[in-house]
């Protein structure tokens, strides 16, 4: 696992030369360009407001307004998720590169962790705006100067979601039911993480099981930080280290165990 | 694509001086079959020791290379030649360290450089000013070092006016130069070259190779794999042959070169005997019962067997251009004839006539054919092009009446030290007057 960091550190410039590219290639020739990467958190928000905001009528305290509390969980969510999916598939999907190049394979799971990081903080003047108009305009009790931790939060969650994406881009590489599976587990994740609701709603034992989620204290810290306008208790600090860490030492060994047959299989 | 002349100095003093370039020891490289049944065993053996071949009984792998060793020194041209599947790309991708080996080592000194793919890692919707700034970062140059070369790459690959176009607009011939043109920028202490020079037009080529004897001239080192013979003699300093993943042969170039063109002939060579093998028990099989096309006649003479002999008069299906050659052809006649003539026809596969001769038309007079017989053309140098021809034999009467017509009695293959074009390969030399000056060919 320290291979596999080693080398992220001394391909940093190739690294960021393949995020631009990345995100460059995305929007190149699309008339809206980046606009589109905001269309499907604010479908989904406007989605799951409607469905159980309005529809249901869910009035939770602490959870409100609503799609305030939805917008805080939900657009880290889709960094997350989009992150994994698209790092699972990466290795596949720049075949010819690894294939065709003495290139440094593990670059690519991180580069499309570090392109949806640049989707994720080009939504955030929408959240920032949302809350802002909630805080000021509505007089609700939203958001708050703990914003400022955000950054924490996305640095201590980045080793995370990179050994994810490096130990299932690698796996993917052989089997390719990798990718179902994930996409699977990815829809399940997001019902057990505390997003579309409040942990505390639930029953207690149904609790335990979300706290399981390895996702469940990074979300809970967006919202802390974003909604609550509240700085993360030291737990959670301790959970979200130590998750990440393990994590990223699972992913990344796994990918250095299959490293030397990546590129015959690719 | 013609050979270029060499014109550096080749020689052991350039190969011999100082550490090697590149070494390559005890080479193996194995392939993991992809049958079905396997995946999960390898998978296991993949998660406990990274390995996709360990725990597969030998049929279940591919040997690529087996047992392969070689240095390159520094300022040597090293040329790999090989039938397909023989290991050549496999081999370079190691060197270059896209492919782990499965036992044995490779150490290449230096900048390394391989042109395997050109273009691999462009990526289409985005300008080609743009790729070659992320190529040139994946192959290890910094983003000063692109600007410095910019715009000698661009003017190498003579893309000026499509720079700023997406490169997915780029026809195939320019994504080649383009690649080419900034792998070859970022100034390798050894290169690696993977048959990438066949793509790009015939102008572009001579500029590659160009470009490759620049190189070499400034003392660095060339690893080249190629189907291109004559390319490889040119360029290179020594030769492998790769044989079905082992070294069979490394040496001088046009030792190693000749050696594996004469290895293809007798491989050739033998699937002719084979066809004529097959052709044979055909015919063994028609003659009793349906007729058959390709041999017809009343059999009052009947041709027992027809051979090709060669200049050390042993029978062979492979002759050189140039030396001597016969065909003899054993002949029985149940009842003595009065009345026969002997003719030899020289056709290509695909059906020209090249020569044919009888005895009628060059004047002998038949006395008496009884029992049997052979006859013997023979030619004290054989002047057909290197190529593939087919023989007819006949026996028939002077008013041309067949006794026992065989057409394509026998298939052989022509080689010849130089090439030429055509079917006729006279004698001949150049000669000249006033101002020519030139080395002459050997």
């Amino acid at each position: 696992m320290l291979e596999a960091a080693r080398q992220i550190l001394r391909y940093r410039s190739l690294l960021w030369n393949l995020t631009v590219r990345e995100i460059k290639a995305r929007y190149r020739g699309s008339a809206l360009g980046f606009l589109w990467s905001l269309a499907n958190p604010l479908l989904l928000l406007a989605v799951y407001s409607l469905v159980f905001g309005f529809i249901f009528q869910q009035r939770i305290e602490g959870a409100s307004p609503y799609p305030l509390f939805l917008i805080c969980g939900l657009f880290p969510w889709i960094w997350i998720s989009t992150s994994i999916l698209e790092g699972t598939m990466s290795l596949i999907a720049n075949a010819g590169l690894i294939r065709k190049s003495a290139f440094p394979a593990e670059l690519l799971p991180v580069v499309s962790v570090l392109s949806n990081l640049v989707h994720f903080l080009l939504a955030l003047p929408i959240l920032a705006a949302a809350l802002l108009v909630g805080r000021f305009l509505l007089g609700s009790d939203v958001g708050g100067l703990s914003f400022l931790l955000l950054p924490v939060v996305v640095v201590l969650q980045l080793p995370m979601i990179a050994g994810i994406a490096l130990g299932l881009s690698a796996l993917n590489v052989h089997f390719k039911d990798v990718r179902d599976l994930t996409i699977n587990a990815m829809t399940l994740l997001f019902f057990l993480s505390p997003i579309l609701y409040l942990l505390s709603a639930l029953p207690e034992k149904l609790q335990l099981l979300i706290h399981l989620n390895p996702f469940t204290p990074f979300v809970l810290a967006y919202q802390e930080v974003l909604f609550h306008g509240m700085v993360p208790g030291p737990v959670r600090w301790l959970a979200m280290i130590g998750v990440s860490i393990l994590l990223w030492a699972l992913g990344a060994s796994l990918f250095e165990r299959l490293r030397d047959t990546l590129v015959e299989a690719a | 694509m013609s050979a270029p002349a060499k014109s550096r100095e080749r020689g052991a003093e350039r190969s011999s001086h100082g550490e090697p370039a590149i070494r390559v020891e005890s080479l193996t490289k194995l392939y993991r079959r992809m049958a079905p049944g396997d995946r999960f065993r390898t998978l296991k053996s993949a998660l406990l020791d990274g390995s996709l071949t360990s725990g597969l009984s030998q049929d279940k792998a591919i040997t690529a290379l087996r047992d392969v060793s070689f240095t390159v020194g520094r300022g040597e041209a090293f040329g790999v030649i090989g039938g397909n599947g023989s290991g050549k790309s496999t081999l370079l991708k190691i060197v270059a360290g896209i492919l782990r080996p499965t036992s044995g080592e490779t150490v290449a000194d230096g900048r390394v450089a391989a042109l395997i793919e050109l273009g691999a890692g462009f990526h289409p919707e985005i300008s080609g000013r743009e790729n070659v700034y992320f190529n040139g970062s994946i192959l290890g140059l910094g983003r000063r070092e692109i600007d410095q070369r910019f715009d000698d790459i661009v003017a190498f690959s003579g893309l000026e006016d499509f720079i700023d176009e997406p490169v997915k607009n780029y026809s195939s011939g320019m994504y080649v130069r383009l690649g080419f043109a900034v792998a070859i920028h970022t100034d390798p202490d050894v290169l690696l070259v993977d048959e990438v020079l066949a793509v790009g037009d015939e102008a572009f080529a001579h500029r590659c190779i160009h470009r490759i004897e620049e190189f070499l001239a400034s003392g660095r080192t060339l690893l080249f794999v190629s189907h291109g013979l004559d390319l490889v003699e040119a360029l290179c300093d020594r030769v492998m042959w790769l044989d079905r993943g082992v070294g069979k042969l490394v040496g001088e170039p046009r030792r190693v070169v000749d050696a594996y063109r004469q290895a293809v002939a007798e491989e050739e060579s033998r699937g002719h005997r084979e066809e004529q093998e097959r052709r044979l028990e055909t015919r063994a099989r028609d003659s009793n019962g349906t007729g058959e096309t390709e041999r017809w006649g009343s059999r009052e003479a009947e041709i027992v067997a027809v051979r090709l002999i060669d200049a050390e008069g042993h029978e062979t299906h492979l002759l050189e251009s140039g030396r001597d050659a016969a065909v003899e052809i054993d002949v029985r006649a149940p009842a003595p004839l009065e009345d026969f003539v002997f003719g030899v026809a020289v056709n290509t596969p695909r059906g020209i006539e090249v020569w044919g001769t009888n005895t009628h038309l060059e004047g002998f007079a038949p006395r008496r054919l009884d029992g049997a017989a052979t006859v013997r053309v023979r030619c004290p140098a054989l002047r057909l092009a290197a190529g593939e021809y087919t023989l007819d034999v006949a026996v028939h009467a002077e008013d041309g009446a067949p006794y026992d017509y065989h057409r394509r009695a026998l298939t052989f293959t022509v080689t010849a030290r130089v090439r030429s074009v055509g079917l006729y390969n006279p004698e001949h030399r150049w000669e000249h007057d006033g101002g020519v000056e030139w080395k002459e060919g050997d």
